[in-house]
This record gives C-alpha cells, sequence and structure tokens, in this order.
C-alpha cells in the first residue's frame, strides 16, 4: 500500500483574550490508498477542522499536509481550488445540492469547467448515477428526492471527477439509521471496489465501524 | 452542465429577483433613453427658436464699424452684392439664412430716417417678430439643427432657403411703427423717397428695436435711387449657433476676406449658452441615473450572494475558484444589463413617444443610435454595480457548509 497522505504535526490555533485555542494540535498520521478512515470525537475535538485543513479550505498555524507530492499547506489559492477540483470529492451532512438543478446536473456541476461536450458529461453522469443506484431520478429537483436520495446524488457529485480522496463530513449526520446504513455500505462499496481512499468524520460509532482505521481526537489532538 | 448554463438556471430559479434587477436596469435605462429622446427634439426645437431670435452675424464692409450699420451712416463703406451669391454658392453648412441691406439715412418730409433696402423673403426670415405682421403669409423658418423638419414633415434644402428671394413691388414701401407715426402714414398711402415715388404696403407693428424707424424697400430699387448700383452696406446672417461654435465665421472670413465679420453677441451668446444649459441638465440626469442604476444593482446583486452563500461555498468547495466565482456573477450582471438596456430602450422610446406630444408638445421619433449606447451604459452600469458583490463572494468561505450542524 503507498501512502497517499502524510500529515505532520498539523496544528490549528485560534487567538483569544484568554489565550491560544488549540482546535488541532500537532496531528500526526498517515493514510495509506485504499483506506477508509474515520475519525471521530466529541463536539469541538477538532474532526471538522482537521478535515477543512486536509482539504486546504482553512490555513493551518503549523505543520505540513501532504497529498502524493503536493504539499497542501503551502499551496496558493488556485493550487488548491485545482486540487479539489481534480482529487477530491466532498461528501457533507447537509447534502449541499444546489435546488434549481436536476439531479444530474447537481451531479455534472465539478464537470462544468472540464474540456468535455455536454454529451460526455451527461454520459458520466449517467454512469455515476447508476452506480449510486438513482438513474431513474436524474431528472428530479432535490425537493423530489428522499433525503438518503439526495445524499447518494451528493456522493454520485463527489465521483464524477474521479477523485483519489473522498472527504466525508458526517454524511449519514441527517439521516435516519436505515438510511444511514445505505449510505454507508454505498460508502464502504466505493471503497472497495473502486479503492478509493476516504476520510470520514463522524461521531457515530455504527459510522466508525465501517473504517478500516479509526483516528480518536480529544481536545485537538489524535488519542487513538 | 457549463458556466453558462449554471447562469440560465439560477436565473430561472430565481425568478422574482430576476424580474426585480431587470426593473432597477430597465427603469434607469428607460428614464435616460426618454429623457434623450425629448431632449434630442427639445434641443432642435430650441435650436429652431434661437435662430428665430434673428441674425446673429453681419458681414460688413472692410473699414466699418457696428455703429455704422445701426446709425446708417451717409458715408458708411459698402461692398458688393454679389457677395451674398458666394456665399450662397459656397459649400458653407450652417448658414440659414442671409439678408443683404443697403442703409442710408435720408430726410422725408423733414424727418431724419432710415432708408433700407431689403430683399423681402430673407429679411422676413431674419426677423421673426415680422412673421407675425402678416405681410408675406408663412415665411421661411431657420433650419439650424441639422436634418430640422419643416411644419409637413419635409426636410428643408438650405440652398434653395437661402436663394428664395420673394420680390417686393419696386414702387412699395414698409414702414416702421414709429416712421409710419411720424410722417403720419397708413397703408395704401403714397409717399416720395428720394424722388422716387411708394405706395405704403405695410406699417409695422411695434418691435421695440432700430427697425421702428426704418422705411423698408426693395434693394434694387434703393440701390438705383441712391446710387449705389450692387453694393450693399451689409448682411445680416442667421448662422446655426452650433455652427457658430464650430467656426463658422472664420470659414467665412476665409470666403469674404475683404469683409468683416462680427456676430451679434447677445444672441450668439443666449444660444450658446441655452445649449450649454441643456446639454449640462441631461449630463446631471445621466449621472443621477447612472449612479442610482448603479447602486440598485449592487444591492440586488448582494442580496442575490448572500441568498446563495451556502451554494457559492460549496462551488468553491468543489474547486470553483475566486476567479470563475466572479465570472458566474458577473456574467449574470451582463445578462441582466443587456436584457435591461434592450427593455428599457423599447419602454423609454415608447413612453417618450407617448408623453412628449402631451406634456411638451414635441412629436418625438424613435431613436435606434440609442440603442447600442443604451446597451452600453446598462451592462457598464450592471458590472460596475456588481464588482463589489461579486468581490466579496468570491471571499466566501467555502467550508460555510461544514460549519452547518
Amino acid at each position: 500500500m503507498s501512502t497517499i497522505l502524510t500529515i505532520s504535526d498539523l496544528t490549528k490555533k485560534y487567538r483569544h483574550a484568554d489565550g491560544d485555542i488549540y482546535a488541532l494540535n500537532k496531528v500526526s498520521f498517515a493514510v495509506d490508498k485504499g483506506d477508509f478512515v474515520t475519525i471521530t470525537g466529541s463536539s469541538g475535538s477538532g474532526k471538522t477542522t482537521l478535515l477543512l485543513c486536509l482539504a486546504g479550505l482553512i490555513q493551518s498555524s503549523g505543520g505540513t499536509v501532504q497529498f502524493q507530492d503536493f504539499t497542501i499547506t503551502s499551496a496558493s489559492d488556485s493550487q488548491l481550488s485545482h486540487f479539489r477540483k481534480s482529487k477530491v470529492g466532498f461528501v457533507m451532512q447537509s447534502f449541499a445540492l444546489i435546488p434549481y438543478l436536476t439531479a444530474a446536473e447537481n451531479v455534472m456541476l465539478p464537470l462544468a469547467q472540464a474540456p468535455m461536450s455536454g454529451r460526455q458529461k451527461q454520459t458520466a453522469a449517467d454512469e455515476i448515477l447508476r452506480l449510486v443506484g438513482l438513474e431513474n431520478r436524474k431528472n428530479h429537483l432535490p425537493k423530489e428526492l428522499s433525503a438518503g436520495q439526495r445524499q447518494r446524488v451528493a456522493i454520485a457529485r463527489a465521483l464524477i471527477n474521479k477523485p483519489e480522496l473522498i472527504l466525508a463530513d458526517e454524511p449519514t449526520g441527517n439521516l435516519d439509521p436505515t438510511l444511514s446504513t445505505d449510505i454507508l455500505d454505498l460508502l464502504s462499496t466505493i471503497n472497495k471496489t473502486q479503492n478509493l481512499t476516504i476520510l470520514m468524520v463522524t461521531h457515530s460509532p455504527m459510522a466508525a465501524a465501517y473504517g478500516n482505521r479509526k483516528i480518536h481526537l480529544k481536545d485537538g489532538e489524535v488519542v487513538a | 452542465m457549463n458556466l453558462t448554463k449554471l447562469v440560465w438556471l439560477e436565473f430561472k430559479y430565481h425568478k422574482s429577483q430576476l424580474i426585480t434587477g431587470l426593473l432597477a436596469i430597465t427603469l434607469g435605462v428607460a428614464v435616460i433613453v426618454g429623457i434623450r429622446s425629448v431632449s434630442v427634439v427639445s434641443e432642435k426645437a430650441v435650436a429652431i427658436n434661437l435662430d428665430n431670435l434673428g441674425a446673429n452675424i453681419l458681414v460688413l464692409p472692410q473699414g466699418a464699424n457696428v455703429d455704422n450699420y445701426y446709425t446708417a451712416d451717409i458715408d458708411a463703406p459698402t461692398f458688393p452684392e454679389a457677395y451674398v451669391e458666394i456665399v450662397a454658392t459656397s459649400a458653407l453648412q450652417g448658414v440659414d439664412n442671409m439678408s443683404p441691406k443697403l442703409t442710408r439715412r435720408i430726410t422725408v418730409r423733414g424727418q431724419k430716417l432710415a432708408l433700407t433696402g431689403i430683399l423681402p423673403k430673407n429679411e422676413l426670415a431674419s426677423k421673426p417678430l415680422w412673421q407675425k405682421s402678416g405681410l408675406f403669409g408663412a415665411g421661411a423658418k431657420a433650419s439650424c439643427a441639422p436634418g430640422a423638419a419643416t411644419d409637413n414633415g419635409a426636410y428643408k434644402d438650405e440652398k434653395l432657403l437661402r436663394k428664395s428671394i420673394d420680390a417686393i413691388e419696386e414702387d412699395e414701401c414698409i414702414l416702421g411703427s414709429s416712421a409710419a407715426q411720424r410722417l403720419q402714414l397708413k397703408e395704401n398711402d403714397t409717399i416720395t423717397l428720394e424722388g422716387g415715388g411708394f405706395k405704403v404696403a405695410k406699417v409695422l407693428t411695434e418691435t421695440g428695436t432700430i427697425d421702428d424707424d426704418r422705411i423698408f424697400a426693395h434693394l434694387h430699387t434703393v440701390q438705383r435711387l441712391l446710387g449705389i448700383k450692387e453694393q450693399v452696406s451689409a448682411i445680416e446672417i442667421m448662422g446655426c449657433c452650433n455652427a457658430i461654435t464650430d467656426g463658422l465665421l472664420s470659414k467665412l472670413r476665409n470666403l469674404l476676406p475683404d469683409t468683416k465679420i462680427t456676430t451679434i453677441g447677445q444672441i450668439v451668446a443666449t444660444q450658446v449658452q441655452t445649449n450649454k444649459l441643456m446639454n449640462k441638465v441631461s449630463l446631471v440626469f445621466l449621472v443621477i441615473i447612472l449612479f442610482v442604476g448603479g447602486v440598485s444593482i449592487g444591492n440586488f446583486m448582494w442580496a442575490n450572494v448572500n441568498e446563495r452563500r451556502k451554494e457559492i461555498g460549496m462551488l468553491r468547495m468543489i474547486g470553483f475558484s475566486k476567479g470563475v466565482i466572479y465570472r458566474l456573477l458577473l456574467a449574470k450582471a451582463l445578462i441582466l444589463g443587456i436584457m435591461g438596456g434592450a427593455l428599457g430602450y423599447i419602454i423609454g422610446t415608447g413612453a417618450a413617444m407617448w408623453l412628449g406630444p402631451q406634456f411638451a408638445q414635441l412629436a418625438v421619433q424613435p431613436l435606434p443610435q440609442l440603442l447600442p449606447a443604451a446597451l452600453a451604459i446598462a451592462a457598464v452600469v450592471a458590472l460596475l454595480g456588481s464588482a463589489i458583490p461579486a468581490y466579496l463572494a468570491g471571499k466566501i468561505d467555502p467550508f460555510i457548509n461544514m460549519q452547518e450542524e
């Protein structure tokens, strides 16, 4: 297994009148290609902050994050945009779908700037929607879909640009247990069949059980 | 799915916002187009009215001065009447009418009066106050503004206007009101002037000018009686005020080098000042409307950006750079601007055509040349108004979607 992500002494602190607050404190670990890593911890333990730093969405206060040979922590905004567009897929608790786009259009969104024809983009979206079991819902607006279906659309959108890393933030946080299992099964299947690396933040022990590696954060530090 | 489609779909989704934004631009452009459409017509009307104040340029012999012209100095120098033809046949633009005159002070029945030889129809055009006297019927009018329409809507041929000389009978004269009073003459009476017998064809109503003390007769008759054949003491010219500011005087000087060309300053100053005032008023309106329009669009775009914060954050998260976010919002502003500009042109023109005759007694015609300007102004205002909201949209935190519960 090759290492895809290396986090070294990653620190994120916020200044406060009472003293610096460390959201992350010298966090270090490595992720191999194909890993399904779950990051757990109580509220305020730094889970989401860690995910944001890994995506280059917030600037760290210290340490480095290396994705293959790309150093996320020292990249420019445009380099980070390109990195997220080409290497990363996001799945979020709120689904973050655009309400006026159909399922297929939402899925195609990351390809909006890709040098592909409309037909090629449509074909790619159809394939991914088939993969997540929504080929017959491709022309539906988000409001016409159930919560579980919306999250499947979000997962399809995360996969459309053939990323190497999926960052998922509480992907089952808005779903009931049955739907949660469906989504986690889907992520697990994608992880296994496509050898896709997944980092998933969750506070659910049931969801955490899906990972082959577990990282537990407490007060910004890796404790397990 | 591409960026253009994304903009269109967002437009379709936010229809009420689209209408609000469109309304702001449309109304702004409609007001500009409406005002401009009316002001173009009113500028022409004002220009014609200003020209109707009378002649504004005097051509005098080289050694003469304006006093000679007004006092009818008996020894005042003269120059050839043929100069009228030289100007008339030249390609000079902006000379709307000419009135050659020969004036001498004479004594009639013990009264010292000025005898002025005129070519009547030209004189009429140069003296709008006379037009009310009814002597010559519908007289020629000035055609200062380029393409100014006549009463029947046809465009005037300036050359024809210059040459249209309607001869007064050689034995007729016209008396100024004061001259008639002093000579105790009325219409159809007879009088002898410098040995020639004349019938009083008309007594002019009081004008309050030097003309009240004049006796007017046909130029050629006056020339013969005074023994100054084919000579005139002055040519009054009705020059288009715009042409005067564009150098008509120097062109006339080049054409008639041995004459003295001077303006009747007060008239020209009034004409130029009025034109400047109208231009300034139009400009002030334009600036105010552009400012208000820009702020309205900026406000609309800012509301749109705020409503779409999560959406924009998500786009940033999946790899849309700040530049692409700017482009998305500015493309929307551009489309809004072009649509608003086109609609504003149509509504503004329609409103001007409808309201012009009712409120300003002006028949307003569509001005197609305003359409590109309306589109350009609306697009630029929409882009400028949206620049700050677009910039701030680019700074929206991409992780806004990850921060919620």
